[in-house]
């Protein structure tokens, strides 16, 4: 009765629930006698593989294949002597990067928190043990280095103007056009053919450029599909469910092969726009269908309140339905874009030498024959780290832009 | 009165006052998925400053009446006049009656990706062109009649339903509309709730707003409203004075309604 009469000032605290680690593991693993049981055989299973697994890394695995052919993992074939303007694509974008980690984070009090350091202090040791030539470990170490140091003027920057962000936002664009330069060549700077563009950047470039496009590219396709007109609408439904139909592998032996079969000798588009252009139109049309599910989440009450107030249809999409859609469906749309990212393993197939053709032609080696696990894992460990920053992003964002508490 | 169909009382009324903001005549909607004919030739005039009750029983054709005045729901035969605007399929038209006409919705939909300060700006922004700092001091003032003003930069959803309702009337008021119109503002409200919202009505009601209410809130209806109007069956049955409609109601179906909810 005491806790009842008590004012709503001082109410209760949640009792502790402390808990010593031997007690939770009796609790959880063991109780009652069946759960103890099950434990200690899967236990058992995972001790057996993991042991081999460590045992295998330790004794029989040749990891020198990553080392002494890491420049051709990483950039393929792409001449030598031109290798510094890759160094500063890096360093461009890491010092972007370390702007508009400050910029979002100019209303955070204390930058560098007890976690981050730690994390800026992995990277750094990832940087260090990076089987690449000692000078390049420091560069990449100074890459880290550059992150952190403009996320610091990033955040001073974001806090006196406000205007900031967008100035960041455009800059990315911008870094777009600059990184083609740069990998690409032209105007004062060698060209190197995109035959030369290889290697885990080709995986990443292709990735990233089919993301960035196929985004707004299945957004219109969502909206048309939802749209009262019956062209656009028709035309969306018959383009979506086209490319639902076709495996990804034909669309790209399609653009690989057939498009040069149809087009003059002149016109015939580079082999990596290509394939770029048959990654985004391949992921449009799932995205596109993401996207309609979040579209029609979004209750009706919503456009009309806002139709009712003046605003004009456009302004009613771009600004009250989009934004509530694409919230809704954001684990999905980075399903998508993760699974881009590995589709991109498929360009291998159609003779495009990115991360895993470059792995196929390391194995190709006479020196390095039958290293398949240990290139395969390596290949799989870059796979997983770039998938999971995506999705950890995509937790990030999620938690940002959620406004119901 | 009694003999009089209640077409030619609005067309009464609409000749003794020459501000006669929302005109509508013979007004009939046929839904278009099943042909339903939801309204069957409803007639209404209402003028400045006037504040006009809307009842019914649910199905009545009450709220897409009111919904027909700001082309939420279109119509097929007859005139809607709002503000000397004839409401016509042209889209600018549209526009145009929406930028005058407030809506106040049951189920609030305020914006909920937006904090409740941007919910009161977003329209003056976009569609008034207002300086950001010039629509943030005018929201700031309607927060605080509306009595929210704590509450600005919080999202709808961390706010009861009644703040919701009140910060839905702020954003409808930021426009500066000519008319408001409520679609039963309490009815989705706790019961604790309705009161604070019907304040804000009635403050609103007293500086002469203009105001059309589909509500069940026979208190308010009493207290404000210059005129009752009973719909049913996608007609306007009877039409009349608070007073006359609650103590004395000439048509059948008013009787019966009110026996219902008194």
């Amino acid at each position: 009765m005491t806790s009842l009469s008590s004012p709503p000032g001082d109410l209760a605290p949640p009792p502790e629930m402390r808990d010593t680690p031997l007690n939770w593991i009796k609790n959880n693993l063991f109780t009652p006698w069946y759960n103890g049981l099950i434990t200690v055989v899967i236990a058992l299973i995972l001790g057996y593989f993991f042991y081999t697994f460590l045992t295998w890394s330790f004794t029989e695995a040749k990891w020198d294949v990553i080392p002494r052919n890491i420049q051709l993992f990483n950039v393929g074939r792409y001449p030598r002597s031109q290798y510094w303007r890759l160094w500063v694509l890096l360093g461009l974008i890491c010092t972007l990067s370390g702007l508009s980690w400050g910029a979002i984070a100019r209303n955070v009090a204390k930058l560098y928190s007890r976690n981050i350091l730690i994390g800026i202090g992995c990277a750094v040791v990832v940087c260090l043990l990076f089987p690449v030539p000692l000078p390049n470990r420091l560069l990449l170490v100074g890459m880290t280095g550059l992150v952190v140091g403009f996320s610091w003027v990033g955040q001073q920057a974001g806090r006196k103007n406000p205007k900031f962000g967008i100035w960041v936002s455009s800059t990315w664009l911008l870094l777009f056009f600059i990184a083609l330069w740069l990998i690409g060549g032209g105007l004062f700077l060698r060209p190197v053919s995109s035959n030369e563009w290889q290697g885990l950047m080709l995986t990443v470039l292709t990735a990233v450029v089919s993301i960035v496009i196929c985004f707004p590219l299945g957004v219109l396709l969502a909206l048309g599909r939802r749209s009262p007109l019956p062209i656009f609408k028709g035309l969306s439904i018959a383009y979506i469910e086209l490319v639902r139909g076709v495996p990804l592998i034909t669309l790209l032996f399609m653009g690989q092969v057939m498009i040069p079969l149809f087009l003059p000798d002149g016109m015939r588009p580079d082999r990596v726009i290509r394939a770029i252009v048959g990654l985004t139109l391949f992921s449009a049309a799932y995205l596109a269908e993401n996207v309609r599910g979040g579209l029609q989440a979004v209750p009706r009450g919503q456009a009309e309140a806002a139709s009712a107030l003046g605003l004009s249809t456009p302004l009613v999409v771009i600004l009250i339905v989009l934004p509530q859609a694409l919230k809704a469906v954001i684990p999905a749309i980075v399903g998508q874009f993760i699974s881009l990212f590995q589709d991109t393993t498929l360009l291998a197939i159609v003779g495009l030498v990115e991360l895993l053709g470059i792995s196929n032609s390391v194995l190709a080696n006479p020196q390095f024959l039958g290293r398949f696990s240990e290139v395969y894992l390596y290949n799989g460990l870059l796979f997983w780290v770039f998938c999971y920053a995506m999705s950890a992003s995509s937790r990030w964002v999620e938690k940002k832009v959620n406004t119901e508490h | 009165m009694t003999s009089q169909q209640p077409s030619t009382m609005s067309d009464q009324s609409a000749n003794t006052s020459p501000e006669a903001v929302i005109v509508a005549k013979d007004v009939h909607k046929w839904y278009a998925s099943n042909k339903f004919h939801v309204l069957r030739g409803v007639s209404l005039t209402v003028n400045k400053g006037e504040v006009v009750v809307v009842m019914g029983p649910s199905g009545s054709g009450k709220s897409t009446f009111i919904r027909t005045f700001n082309a939420l729901e279109d119509y097929q035969k007859g005139t809607i006049t709002i503000d000397g605007i004839e409401l016509s399929h042209d889209l600018k038209n549209i526009d145009a009656i929406r930028r005058e006409v407030g809506m106040v919705f049951q189920q609030f939909n305020l914006f909920p990706h937006l904090s409740v300060l941007q919910n009161v700006t977003l329209a003056p922004i976009w569609v008034r062109r207002k300086k950001k700092a010039e629509a943030e001091a005018i929201a700031m003032q309607l927060l605080e009649k509306v009595g929210i003003l704590e509450q600005a930069k919080k999202f709808p959803g961390q706010l009861s339903g009644g703040q919701q309702q009140r910060v839905a009337i702020a954003r409808a008021l930021a426009m500066q509309p000519k008319i408001m119109l409520f679609d039963e503002p309490t009815s989705a409200l706790d019961p604790e709730m309705v009161r604070e919202v019907l304040d804000t009505m009635r403050s609103l009601a007293k500086e002469g707003m203009t105001m059309v209410c589909v509500t069940h809130e026979v208190g308010f209806a009493r207290e404000v409203a210059d005129r009752v109007v009973l719909m049913a069956d996608g007609l306007l049955v009877e039409e009349a004075t608070p007073k006359e409609f609650f103590n004395n109601p000439q048509h059948e179906r008013s009787k019966q309604f009110l026996s219902q909810i008194l």
